[in-house]
């Protein structure tokens, strides 16, 4: 096992000392926490303190009988699978025309990276008032056909809100990747392309986009196991969960039944059970998709 | 080992067509011309290698007959065709990259099938003119393979395949041989002669490698800050340079130029020392190959510095009157071991260029 990265440092002890920072912050934050709420699925937690009782599998149990975790779950589900898709399809269409040089293209690169530095929650507030179905753009709307646009009481237009809010705050970090895969095919290619007769719609086809499968493929993995995470800030700034429970995805449903609902022990199980989902679909995708995309150049 | 296959008569075979050149010109900014007005007539079927050093233009002008980059000003016409304002795909020329720019994702039969699929060519029809150049190119037994999973000669192999498959008029190649070794790109050039023998389009090779053009080519066109140096046979271009620059440019170790002044009577170095006779006034350059310097007995006097003994030959590197001279000769001449040599320039093999323009001065030497 000598790597020749090995050799790099002089002092074993270097890179020991490099990594510690950023793995006591990896273990203080997330697998401590994680290792707790696995911890915790297993005992019933009194909501106001006072210590705890072991009760095994019952946490599960309960949690995994409650038809509003299963809804919660298939909104989740859904909000995964179309946030996503629509979350790398966006910028994939955006860093595709970036790619051509089309007029505009360069200034558009920069407001293109803008969003990455805006926290979910205040795009939350501005999607929220954008949305608005008195003053936003869609509001005009109401006025042609009144009630058309209502996300405060119609549950799949709060649905919709909330996607169009998860696409956008996607783009930015999704367009680098795929404009930077787009950008390492060498001019060649679309040369020889163009010399075999495919115009340019057929090389993004034929050429472009399969060349560029395994930044397809990243973006897509971080984007399904964000969608379920981050989508908390967006929900709790836009809808609550409301109308109707129609927007409670289950990280929001986590937080309000342990902080609002002080269901402590729900709330682990429930975490610990999201935990394993995107840990299982993670493997999928690497075990499905990841082998099949990667090409000697 | 899987060379190209001759024993089979050529199913592919293409209807060349002239490529003809008028006042073709390229600028990128408006004001900088990458290449002046340039007139030039490729003839049908020919082997036409564009030579010159790197950022001559060479392979701008390739990409603009491909019609990868437009011309700024002027007409390219394949055959009767003007084609100056088509897509690469509407005029019907293929082109080998140097990189060779092979799809990384298709197996070596969709690479060289890209194109008939493209154009809609029915499938049986694609697998029968695909095996036919995979048989004729040795590439039988790697259809199935991906580009990554071929070495570098095979690669070269399945670039060439895929742009003969359509059996162009016109073929280009842009340097493809540079990312080769040595060896193969020796071979290659053999198996590269023969292709274009057996598929007789009208070809276009880009190469900054004198040896490739000298080879390859039915004619060189020399290009020299995008402006025609000299378009010729390999033999005229050897023989007869029109330019300082051609005459450098080509043969290893290139012609020797040393400047002169011509009192009427003969030809002087600038310390005095008599070199030729020629009836000419006023300052010239004076060129002479290595090989046609004759060594041993002779009039002019020049300081031995150096001397490569290569086995065929040996190169002597000397001082003229402050002029380095590259002499040729054959290995083991006595030429002694005193570093003075005496040499004679035999007239006729002597070329004589402007001093401003460096254009040859034909006749100088056979007309007295």
């Amino acid at each position: 096992m000598s790597s020749p990265t090995q050799a790099l440092f002089a002092n074993r002890w270097l890179p020991v000392l490099l990594v510690t920072p950023l793995a006591l912050l990896i273990v203080i934050f997330f697998y401590v926490p994680i290792f707790q709420a696995f911890y915790w699925s297993f005992f019933l937690e009194r909501p106001f303190g006072g210590g705890s009782i072991f009760v095994g599998w019952a946490n599960f149990a309960r949690v995994l009988s409650d038809p509003q975790f299963w809804e919660a779950g298939k909104r989740t589900v859904i909000f995964m699978v179309i946030g996503s898709s629509l979350a790398v399809l966006v910028p994939l269409i955006l860093a595709v025309a970036a790619d051509r040089q089309l007029r505009l293209s360069q200034p558009a690169r920069n407001v293109l990276v803008w969003p990455k530095g805006v926290a979910g929650a205040s795009i939350g507030v501005i999607f929220a008032f954008i949305f608005n179905p008195f003053v936003g753009i869609l509001s005009p709307l109401n006025q042609w056909f009144p009630g058309i646009w209502a996300p405060g009481i119609d549950g799949t237009d709060a649905f919709i809100m909330l996607i169009a809010a998860h696409v956008w705050s996607g783009i930015p970090f999704n367009f680098v990747i795929l404009l930077a895969g787009l950008q390492s095919l060498p001019r060649t290619m679309h040369q020889a392309a163009a010399m075999d007769g495919a115009g340019a719609w057929r090389r993004i086809f034929d050429v472009q986009l399969p060349l560029i499968m395994p930044q397809v493929f990243l973006t897509l993995v971080l984007e399904f196991t964000e969608s379920v995470t981050s989508a908390f800030a967006l929900v709790d700034t836009m809808t609550k969960g409301g109308p109707g429970g129609s927007t409670n995805l289950l990280v929001y449903k986590i937080y309000v039944d342990g902080f609002n609902g002080y269901d402590l022990s729900g709330a682990a199980t429930q975490t610990a059970i999201l935990m394993v989902f995107v840990v299982l679909l993670t493997g999928a995708q690497f075990a499905f998709l990841g082998r099949r995309i990667n090409y000697e150049r | 080992m899987n060379a190209i296959d001759t024993s089979i008569d050529s199913a592919i075979r293409a209807a060349a067509s002239a490529i003809v050149l008028e006042n073709v010109s390229k600028s990128y900014d408006g004001t900088t011309q990458v290449i002046p007005p340039l007139d030039a007539e490729l003839r049908a079927g020919e082997f036409t290698v564009v030579l010159g050093p790197s950022g001559c233009g060479k392979s701008t002008l390739m990409q603009m007959i491909a019609g990868l980059e437009r011309v700024s000003g002027g007409t390219i016409s394949f055959g009767a065709r003007k084609v100056q304002d088509l897509e690469p795909k509407e005029r019907g020329c293929a082109m080998v990259f140097q990189n060779y720019a092979l799809y990384p994702h298709m197996s070596v039969f969709e690479n060289i099938a890209y194109s008939l699929k493209v154009a809609g060519m029915p499938k049986p029809e694609r697998v029968e003119r695909v095996e036919a150049v995979a048989k004729m190119l040795g590439l039988s037994d790697l259809l199935a393979r991906k580009p990554g999973q071929l070495s570098g000669g095979q690669r070269q192999r399945v670039a060439i395949g895929r742009a003969i498959v359509r059996e162009p008029g016109v073929l280009l190649f842009d340097e493809p041989l540079s990312n080769l070794d040595a060896q193969l790109r020796h071979d290659m050039r053999m198996e590269l002669a023969e292709l274009h023998r057996r598929i007789g389009a009208t070809t276009v090779f880009v190469t900054h490698d004198q040896v490739e053009a000298m080879t390859l080519a039915d004619r060189i066109l020399i290009l020299n800050k995008g402006r025609i140096e000299q378009f010729d046979t390999p033999k005229a271009i050897y023989h007869k340079p029109a330019s300082v620059f051609v005459a450098k440019f080509i043969g290893a170790p290139p012609m020797n130029i040393v400047p002169v002044t011509g009192d009427g009577k003969v030809l002087r170095l600038a310390d005095g020392q008599v070199l030729v006779e020629c009836p000419v006034f006023g300052d010239y350059q004076l060129g002479i190959r290595p090989e046609d310097i004759l060594v041993g007995e002779g009039p002019i006097k020049a300081g031995l510095r150096y001397r490569e003994d290569l086995g065929s030959h040996a190169i002597l590197a000397a001082d003229l009157g402050g002029n380095l001279l590259r002499i040729a000769t054959p290995f083991g001449a006595d030429i002694g071991t005193e570093a003075n040599l005496s040499l004679t320039f035999p007239p006729l093999r002597l070329h004589l260029f402007d001093a401003e323009t460096g254009r040859a001065i034909p006749g100088a030497f056979s007309a007295q």
